[in-house]
């Protein structure tokens, strides 16, 4: 009974420890935000697992908050923002915010669908992975509608993280990782960098520490819509980098796990 | 994304398969244009082929059924799939539109065999 299993997860709050937690960051989201929480209701209450669902709100000045509010899941946990800080600053609130044994991020555009969840919880369950990456780089992914600019970037990209950082995963960009609880509270709690490039910090980190970082191939869709300025972010993302080896030469980062 | 159209006496349908999104609404529109030009009693959209469904495209489902009423005809719509109803539910659009189980419930409502 499919449907009953979404009425449940909805209205009964859990009592267990949640086997998954899925971290939404979101601002100004209200066009894209309520579709995107429908397709994950329906598809993870299937699984047959305890789950929660985290939004978290960065300053949104549009209706996304109260669109969530008047939602009232009793397993969907709101995080609101007084201050827009940057998606890293949302993830990072959701995740240290999580209870679940592995949390999943995820971007509130369904640009990576939640089908793919499967595969990334399998390679951290069964196959002792700490870290499973959603890529659009690795063999067997996809990607449809992107833009030349998002391909052109994302080349650029790979190519500095590749050889510059040593980073063992193609795309670190793709807004769909999981991680396990310990990786996820670790990392994130050594996070320094609140924009875009968070990601890269929290995966050159996850080297760093020694955890097991699994690539896997999903399906990817452009969704329209996307906040991403090609230009502006490939700025900040090499300014970020530098960032990223300073903080590490400086100390900040500590030693292994 | 796949969009067909079929007519069945004085019924048009119109079926749609993938992700029913921003991107895939221009096609979409077109077809339920062409459908509306047609002047049928009645227009269903067949969505059991779409299994994610933006704002974007929920605003074009709002739009046709606008369109289809200026024309004192209707849209219903059928085969949802269940990420899909819960969707409408959420934005509260499954009040707007009347909801058919599949084609055949739907054609059968409106009394074509």
């Amino acid at each position: 009974m499919p449907y009953t299993n979404y009425e449940t997860w909805k209205t009964t709050p859990i009592t267990n420890k949640p086997l998954l937690s899925i971290v939404i960051p979101a601002y100004n989201e209200a066009q894209r935000i309520v579709p995107t929480i429908g397709a994950i209701a329906s598809h993870v209450s299937d699984l047959g697992f305890d789950w929660e669902l985290i939004i978290a709100d960065d300053g949104s000045k549009d209706e996304t908050v109260p669109l969530v509010q008047e939602m009232n899941f009793a397993n969907l946990n709101l995080l609101i923002a007084e201050k827009n800080g940057g998606k890293g600053s949302a993830v990072q609130r959701g995740m240290l915010a999580s209870k679940g044994d592995y949390v999943l991020f995820c971007d509130a555009d369904n640009s990576t669908p939640i089908e793919e969840v499967t595969n990334l919880l399998d390679r951290l369950q069964n196959q002792g992975y700490d870290v499973a990456v959603g890529s659009r780089a690795a063999e067997g992914a996809s990607e449809s509608n992107k833009r030349f600019m998002r391909h052109l970037m994302s080349a650029v990209l790979r190519g500095i993280v590749k050889y510059g950082f040593r980073i063992p995963v193609k795309d670190t960009q793709c807004g769909f990782k999981m991680y396990t609880e310990k990786a996820a509270k670790h990392l994130h709690e050594k996070q320094t960098i609140m924009g875009f490039s968070f990601d890269l910090e929290i995966l050159y980190l996850a080297r760093k520490y020694g955890y097991r970082i699994a690539e896997v191939p999903v399906n990817w869709i452009d969704a329209p819509g996307s906040k991403v300025d090609p230009a502006k972010e490939a700025r900040r993302f090499l300014r970020d980098l530098v960032k990223i080896k300073r903080n590490d030469w400086q100390g900040r980062y500590g030693g292994a796990a | 994304m796949k969009i067909e159209t079929q007519q069945k006496s004085d019924v048009v349908i119109v079926r749609i398969e993938g992700r029913f999104d921003a991107f895939g609404v221009p096609e979409a529109e077109q077809h339920f244009q062409a459908a509306i030009d047609q002047q049928p009693r009645h227009l269903v959209i067949n969505l059991g082929g779409v299994n994610f469904i933006d704002s974007t495209a929920l605003a074009a489902l709002v739009r046709a059924l606008k369109r289809v009423r200026e024309h004192q005809s209707d849209l219903s719509l059928c085969n949802l799939q269940q990420a899909v109803q819960i969707i409408f539910e959420l934005t509260r659009l499954d009040k707007a539109f009347s909801l058919y189980a599949d084609e055949s419930a739907a054609l059968t409502a409106l009394g074509v065999a």
